[in-house]
Order: C-alpha cells, then structure tokens, then sequence
C-alpha cells in the first residue's frame, strides 16, 4: 500500500513538473515555431550558416569574378603603354651629368631605400602572379608566390616605417604641388622649364603617400587575409580594399619605375650615388635648396 | 545528362550528425575538417529544426568565378570539384560561397592555408578515376561506382536525398504532399494566422 502511494505520488509528480515545465518552455515563444513559415526559417538558417551573404559576399563576388582581374589587366598594360607612347612621342629628359653635382640621398636614405625597393617589387610581382595565376597554371609556383608576397611584406615594413619616417617632412603636400599636377610636373613638353618642387614632386609624394600608408592599410588587410583574421564579412571586405588599394599602388610603382629609368635619362643613378647633377635639380625640383 | 543535387528534408533531419561522421571517415577528410556539418536553429525549444549542409554544387558556383588559378571546376552533371594540385589555399572560393563550405587544413609554411577540401559529392577529383592518388587526395568516388554519396547512403531518416535532381524532387514533392505540413497544410493559414 505504502508502495503505491509512493509510485502514485511520483507520477504526478513528474506529470505535474513535466507539464508545467513545457508549458513554461512554450510561454515566451508562444507558437512562433509553429507559424513560421518555412521561407523565414530558411532565411534564418541561412543567417546562422554564412551570415548575410547579400552584403559583402555577393558583392566581393561580383568584383572579384568581373572587374579586379580585368583592371589589373588594364593598369598592367594600360599603363607601361601610355609611358612606352611618352617615351617615343616626347621622349627622356636629358641633363648634363658632367657638371657640379648636388647631394640629394645620404647614404642611410639610400640604403632604406634599395631595401624597400627590392621588397617592394617583389611584392608587386607575387601579387600580379596570384591574380593572374590560372595563366601559370596555380599549383606550387603561384603557392610559392603567396609565400614570397607574406616574407616581402615583412620584410618591407621595416623599410616602409623607416622611410616615412624620413622623408615624412619633404613629402607634405604644399601649394605648389597643386601647380605640379596641373602641367603634370613639365613631362608633357620637351621644354626644360623650373618646375614647382621641392625635394620631392608631387607625383613622389602621392607615391610616398601610397606606398607607406597605403602599405601600413595593404599589411594590415594582408594580414586579416591570410590568417581569416576577422567575421567573414570583414574579411571580404579587406580583400576587396587589398585589391583595390593594390591596383592604385601598382600603377604608381610602375610610375615611379618608368619616371627613375627611363624618363630622365641616367636619374636612377642619383639613387646609387646620392648624387643629382644641379642644373636637373634647378629644374625639376626648382625650390630644393641644397 | 542528370544533374546532381542534394536536398535535406528539414522536417525529417534529427540532428544525429551520422552524415558528418560518416563523410569524414568514410573519406579520411584531415584533421580540422568537415566536409559536412548540421545547423541546429532554436536549439532546445520548440520548433527546433536541423539541416545538414555541405557544398551545394550551385549551378553558376560563385567558388568558381572567383577562383584566381581555376582550380575549381563543374562537371557535366554539375558536381562541383577542386584540383587540390592546382589550389593555392588563398581563400577566395570562401569568402565567395554562401554556404561556407570550402574548408582549409592548415598548411606549415607561416600558417598559410593548404589546399582547399570540400565536399566532392563522393565523387573524387580530377584524378584518374579509382586511382589511388585520387581515393588519397578526395576520398571515395562512389558516383563512378553508381552509389549515392556516403551522408545521404547512410542517413537514417533519409532527410538527405542526393541524386538525380528530378528523382530526389519527385521524392521530396510526394512526401510534402502526404504529410502536408506547414503553410503547405490543408487549412493552416485560415485558422492559424493572425489578421
């Protein structure tokens, strides 16, 4: 008898507390599981499974598929053609090497410099291999270009802090920079006329600009890139920044390559020695006083 | 030719993760992976649902639109698949899926990622078909054998259909018609919903 009251006892027990408990489960979402529809319940797995795809998934698709290969495209060509054009139609400047000759680069500068540079354009390389990888076929070459891009990039951040650092002074923008870009710093006429600059131009301060800060904003979204660093959706948004801010920084590297080499004949030595001839520093960089 | 695809039945999923278990061993998928994986919603209360995704083979497949060395590629039945040889582990195809189904090992060199690895439909890899180095790279490659990939084979409730997309919708479409459930069901929406 004593058994069965227990027994009996137990039953509504657990009855009464397993009812009151789903009855308090259903109270606060009411019968929303029941009247969802399906449509919602799938956009909400689907917000649980990548998030909202729509915001930056579908549009880092579309730039990356459509345009990013494309554009490199053009600024790969584009750009060594509009200077291939300057160098047949205008021509190289010409200075006399032989005269007085000014200190333009100490040997510190130098040094940073020749880091930087070659850092830099290893960086540039890699990143063209990788976009353009499927010509190469992808497979360990374009796996060793990745790893390259990563080692340059460290290694450039040291060149790259040291050189804003040093320069940071001379490539503040002044007003006659705005002068400098409106004749295109002179290298549109074969006339030698004093052109407004200082130590450096305006197109070496955009570059300047570009390589160090734009480079500080490339490390850091590189550096999200290759790690997954972040929610998805960040990370698509600083490859979409990383290749963007990319093509600029390559069409100014090859700039800077075509305006050291070629457009101003024997210039690329002033990087090795230090030296400029003055008669091209009265000219090209008029209010640089030595 | 039959177009590939897979479906799970979210009214008959019971979370058991058998379709996990039995890709990753049944493939030897490495360490850190799953080529599949089930999202529960509402976990614990009521209304609770559980779906068991993996790569969808999407026709016009974003992986593959964005893929910088075109290692990925779709087969005539519309198998999505990658060329683990060809792949730089650069991500792309990631941040481009909705479903977040391509997966990375994790690689030695600075902790760059490895090749990508994702659900193939168990049917292998651009290798020769049966080979070793494509059974050692992708795993089984039961669509040449003529099975149904290992998750849906060995799904107890069969809530994952994979197949023939006409078969597995003509599957689908009778039982949503026999247990009508739902919005689907007779009279729900006159006596349920609020006006």
């Amino acid at each position: 008898m004593q058994k069965r009251r227990t027994s009996i006892f137990l039953l509504l027990f657990f009855s009464i507390t397993g009812l009151t408990a789903t009855a308090l489960a259903q109270q606060p979402a009411g019968f929303v599981g029941l009247t969802s529809s399906v449509s919602s319940y799938y956009q909400e797995l689907m917000q649980v499974i990548t998030g909202d795809w729509q915001k930056y998934g579908e549009v880092f698709t579309m730039l990356t598929a459509e345009w990013f290969r494309p554009i490199f495209l053009v600024v790969l060509i584009g750009v060594p053609l509009v200077f291939a054009l300057h160098y047949l139609i205008i021509g190289a400047k010409h200075f006399d090497h032989e005269g007085e000759q000014v200190l333009f680069f100490s040997a510190y500068n130098r040094i940073v410099h020749l880091i930087a540079a070659v850092s830099f354009s290893l960086l540039v390389i890699t990143g063209l291999l990788i976009i353009f990888g499927a010509y190469f076929g992808g497979g360990a070459f374009i796996r060793v270009s990745r790893y390259v891009h990563l080692i340059s990039a460290l290694v450039f951040a040291i060149p790259g802090i040291l050189m804003f650092a040093m320069w940071i002074k001379d490539m503040l923008p002044q007003a006659h920079d705005i002068k400098w870009l409106f004749i295109l710093g002179g290298y549109l006429s074969k006339e030698k006329k004093p052109v407004p600059a200082g130590k450096f131009n305006a197109g070496q301060k955009m570059y300047f600009w570009f390589s160090t800060l734009g480079g500080g904003v490339m490390a850091y979204s590189g550096y999200l890139i290759w790690g997954f660093g972040g929610s998805l959706d960040t990370i698509r948004l600083f490859t979409i920044i990383h290749n963007i801010l990319g093509m600029v920084i390559v069409a100014f590297y090859f700039t800077h390559v075509y305006m050291s080499v070629f457009a101003i004949a024997g210039s690329l030595q002033s990087i090795k020695t230090g030296y400029k001839p003055k008669n091209e520093v009265d000219i090209l960089h008029s209010r640089y006083k030595y | 030719m039959a177009r590939m695809r897979f479906l799970c039945d979210v009214e008959r999923c019971i979370d058991c993760g058998g379709c996990v278990v039995a890709c990753k061993e049944g493939n030897h998928v490495p360490v850190g992976i799953n080529r599949r994986t089930v999202v529960t919603l509402d976990e614990g209360k009521p209304g609770e649902k559980a779906i068991s995704v993996a790569c969808m083979h999407c026709s016009d497949a974003p992986c593959i639109a964005v893929c910088p060395v075109d290692a990925l590629y779709q087969r005539d039945d519309g198998i999505v698949l990658v060329s683990k040889k060809t792949c730089i582990g650069c991500g792309y195809c990631f941040m481009a899926c909705p479903f977040g189904a391509p997966q990375f090992p994790k690689g030695t060199f600075f902790g760059a990622r490895g090749a990508m690895d994702k659900c193939t439909m168990c049917a292998g890899g651009p290798e020769e078909t049966f080979s070793a180095e494509e059974h050692k790279l992708y795993g089984q490659n039961r669509i040449a054998e003529g099975k149904v990939p290992l998750c849906a084979g060995m799904c107890a409730t069969k809530a994952l259909l994979a197949g023939d997309a006409d078969v597995v919708a003509d599957v689908y479409r009778k039982r949503v018609f026999q247990r009508g459930s739902g919005v689907n069901a007779w009279g729900w929406n006159r006596a349920y919903t609020k006006k």
